[in-house]
């Protein structure tokens, strides 16, 4: 297990994640759009959200990268298939609590079930399992972090 | 069944705090109130079935008489009981949230002794679900809970009598005496613990509160004429507004009905594509940037997942579901179905491509920045319309009849090609298409001119071929289709105020709708005709109409979506959005033309 194999994976990883909700977005299954929704934490400005987004996303992808790293050193075992069931976790996790909850906590422009009405949000909330975004939603964000954690798990268990 | 112990819909007025909304009656009784959001199931209820519905009354016991107003320029509503054995003042509110632990909603009832001594009782009877659920009621120490599955209501009082539970209902009695300040305070939880305020916390959050709707209203820009009603309107509008997404609801409520006893009863609680130009229009012209910007930014993120296409009307989360079905309520006065839901959404509907795209363009020359995935997409919209338009469809009252070509249908798509040319002119949108869009957009003109206009009716008529008249083509005149200078505007405004007017009122339609039963004159229809009066230089005409109109409201400046030609008794789901947002509408084009 070696950083490098981390890094490489989260980078690979982190691609396969943005272009499956890319594309499921793009078909119609989902309003979900990472990028968008981490950009527009330091802009209103769409594009340049979206641009900040994806630098964001990679960071972000990188950092589990090295948390999926530390836990595979800590239980002496990595792999493809234990990859993917981090990668499971991690979606539950990003659509239960990481993009549920904390995000409209920490976002600027985002609404939360507690605005009232001195607050002007510009995007809507999430919601449990991210619903609010489409019914597909939790399904695709699940099989792209799935996606995610084989890769990561299988870079890493490559470079050992 | 009708009038057994129904209130007048005239005599509600609401109170909200940007995520849901409550009807308070005269009588003293909240009605009507949903939560943890506009468009949860009500905990209150009883506006659609008094035996199950659920409500919160407070109310002298002695006979009294009423005197109600909102807070100047807020949305706290204060009712005066005035009885033989003295005198009390009610303030409602719904509490915004200030800093620290606070309940997520909570609404407050201030009791104020003003003189003598009255009896007062009051009673919750929350009924969760729709009234389907009954509520599990016990005490966190001194104050009474009700529970349901995932939610909870915690009733505190100060002064107020000591609270009895029996099955079904928390209630008190005591007397308010001259210079007593009672207070009650219900505090609401979803899927989390309850929060217990203590009365500091709900006086000071009461007084905030008041201090914010003040605030807001004064950073209205609006100083032309009716600035009372349009102020009041501007209230409801934002009482409308959805917070947590940006969202506007078309009204209030569900299924309050067109007609007394019949079967048009729909749910509103939903936000209309068709709605959005002339909110936005509206939120501008009051200097409300912010709500527009946030709305605008709704739209776009609600319509992506259904893009090119837009669905007729979305949930306020953004969701394009609203299936349909029906409550085993007893309905407002017999009203039945009571129904939940709202089966146009997934209607055909061509008039709202060129909603949403007069909304762009009003963003856009607002200043609001459209990015150049926002003109990507509007442009295939366009490109859209330019396949789409020869099509029939269920127009803009979404009949459940055969699809027609509805001439305002038609318009509209002629809106949004022209739109989209403007667009693109400025370089916000692509203009690769434009030659098409504008080839499109001229044969629209062409179809409309040759089959929609009736020379024996003097007048466009409501679908191609037809000789029926349609309100809703005032709503051209309103987007410039005709233009102010065009007879063809002023032929029809007369043929329509003629043929579909009485007094001040207007119908929507003559002709079929696929719908039994019949309904009210269109509050909104109205307002148009007196913005279309004013575009068309008859002022007199225009103020005249709109003096009237400001008369039909209730005592505290509400409006439902109808009146009944008869009775004049408010009909249709309220506050009614639609109406408020054509009356400052009307209100600020008449004035612009005084000037």
């Amino acid at each position: 297990m070696s950083i490098w194999g981390a890094i490489a994976g989260g980078f690979v990883g982190t691609l396969v994640l943005t272009t499956a909700l890319s594309a499921a977005s793009g078909f119609g299954l989902t309003r979900m759009d990472l990028p968008f929704l981490l950009g527009t934490i330091v802009s209103s400005d769409r594009g340049r959200a979206k641009a900040l987004g994806y630098a964001m996303h990679f960071a972000t992808g990188l950092l589990f990268g090295m948390v999926y790293l530390g836990i595979f050193a800590a239980i002496g075992e990595s792999g493809w298939a234990l990859g993917a069931l981090f990668g499971l976790v991690h979606g539950l996790f990003a659509g239960t609590a990481l993009v549920t909850v904390v995000l409209p906590a920490i976002h600027p422009r985002m609404g939360t079930p507690f605005s009232a009405a001195p607050d002007r949000p510009l995007l809507e909330a999430p919601g449990f399992l991210m619903l609010n975004y489409g019914r597909r939603t939790p399904l695709v964000t699940i099989v792209a972090h799935i996606a995610y954690g084989t890769i990561v798990g299988g870079f890493i268990s490559l470079a050992s | 069944m009708r009038d057994a112990g129904y209130s007048p819909l005239r005599e509600y007025g609401a109170i909200g705090d940007g995520r849901t909304l409550a009807l308070v009656s005269s009588k003293g009784s909240i009605d009507w109130l949903c939560l943890p959001d506009l468009d949860s199931p009500s905990v209150f209820g009883a506006i659609l079935d008094t035996q199950s519905g659920g409500s919160f009354s407070l109310a002298p016991e002695p006979p009294f008489t009423v005197e109600r107003a909102y807070l100047p320029e807020t949305n706290a509503l204060q009712t005066i009981f005035k009885t033989e054995v003295g005198v009390v003042r009610v303030t409602d509110a719904m509490l915004l949230p200030g800093s620290g632990l606070v309940p997520s909603r909570e609404l407050a009832r201030r009791v104020e002794g003003l003189s003598g001594r009255v009896p007062m009782r009051w009673r919750v009877e929350p009924r969760f679900m729709y009234g389907s659920r009954r509520p599990e009621l016990s005490r966190r120490g001194e104050t009474p809970v009700a529970r349901s599955g995932k939610d909870a209501l915690a009733v505190s009082s100060w002064d107020a009598g000591v609270p009895v539970l029996d099955e079904t209902s928390i209630s008190a009695s005591y007397v308010a005496c001259a210079g007593d300040d009672a207070l009650l305070a219900l505090s609401a939880a979803h899927e989390e613990p309850l929060v217990f305020p203590s009365r500091t916390e709900v006086e000071s959050r009461l007084m905030s509160t008041i201090a914010f709707w003040r605030g807001w209203s004064a950073g209205r820009t609006y100083e032309g004429p009716w600035r009372d009603a349009v102020i009041r309107s501007a209230l409801v509008l934002k009482l409308l507004i959805h917070s947590p997404s940006g969202a506007i609801a078309a009204a209030g409520t569900a299924s309050l009905p067109e007609e007394i006893g019949g079967d048009r009863n729909w749910d509103y609680r939903f936000c209309w594509v068709r709605d959005s130009a002339l909110t936005l229009h509206a939120l501008m012209r009051l200097g409300c940037p912010q709500e527009g910007e946030s709305f605008f930014w709704w739209l776009l993120h609600a319509s992506q997942l259904t893009h090119p296409r837009l669905r007729v009307l979305y949930r306020l989360n953004g969701s394009d579901r609203a299936p349909e079905s029906t409550l085993p309520l007893s309905g407002y006065q017999g009203s039945r179905p009571v129904r939940i839901g709202n089966a146009a959404v997934g209607q055909e509907q061509l008039d709202i491509y060129g909603d949403l795209m007069q909304t762009a363009w009003l963003y856009a020359s607002s200043g609001g920045d459209l990015d150049s995935d926002t003109g990507r997409r509007l442009a295939e919209m366009a490109d859209l319309i330019c396949e789409l338009w020869r099509r029939p469809d269920c127009g803009i009252w979404e009949v459940r009849s055969e699809p027609l070509h509805f001439t305002h249908s038609k318009i509209m798509c002629w809106v949004a090609l022209d739109g989209a040319l403007r667009l693109a002119e400025r370089d916000l949108i692509p203009r690769a298409h434009a030659t098409k869009w504008q080839r499109e957009a001229e044969a629209i003109r062409a179809f409309v001119d040759e089959r929609c206009w009736s020379e024996e009716a003097g007048c466009y008529v409501r679908s191609a071929g037809s000789t029926e008249l349609d309100s809703s083509l005032l709503l051209g005149a309103l987007m410039d289709y005709p233009s102010e200078r065009d007879p063809h505007l002023n032929a029809t405004i007369t043929a329509l105020r003629r043929e579909l007017g009485s007094g001040p009122l207007l119908n929507r339609y003559s002709g079929e709708d696929g719908l039994g039963g019949t309904e009210g004159a269109f509050l909104c229809c109205s307002f148009w005709l007196a913005d279309a009066l004013a575009r068309a230089d008859r002022i007199d005409e225009a103020t005249e109409l709109m003096e009237q109109l400001i008369g039909l409201a209730n005592d505290v400046g509400l409006y439902s979506e109808e009146v009944d030609h008869q009775s004049g008794e408010f009909l249709g789901n309220m506050p009614q959005g639609l109406v408020h947002l054509a009356l400052i509408n009307a209100a600020v084009s008449i004035g612009m033309k005084q000037r």
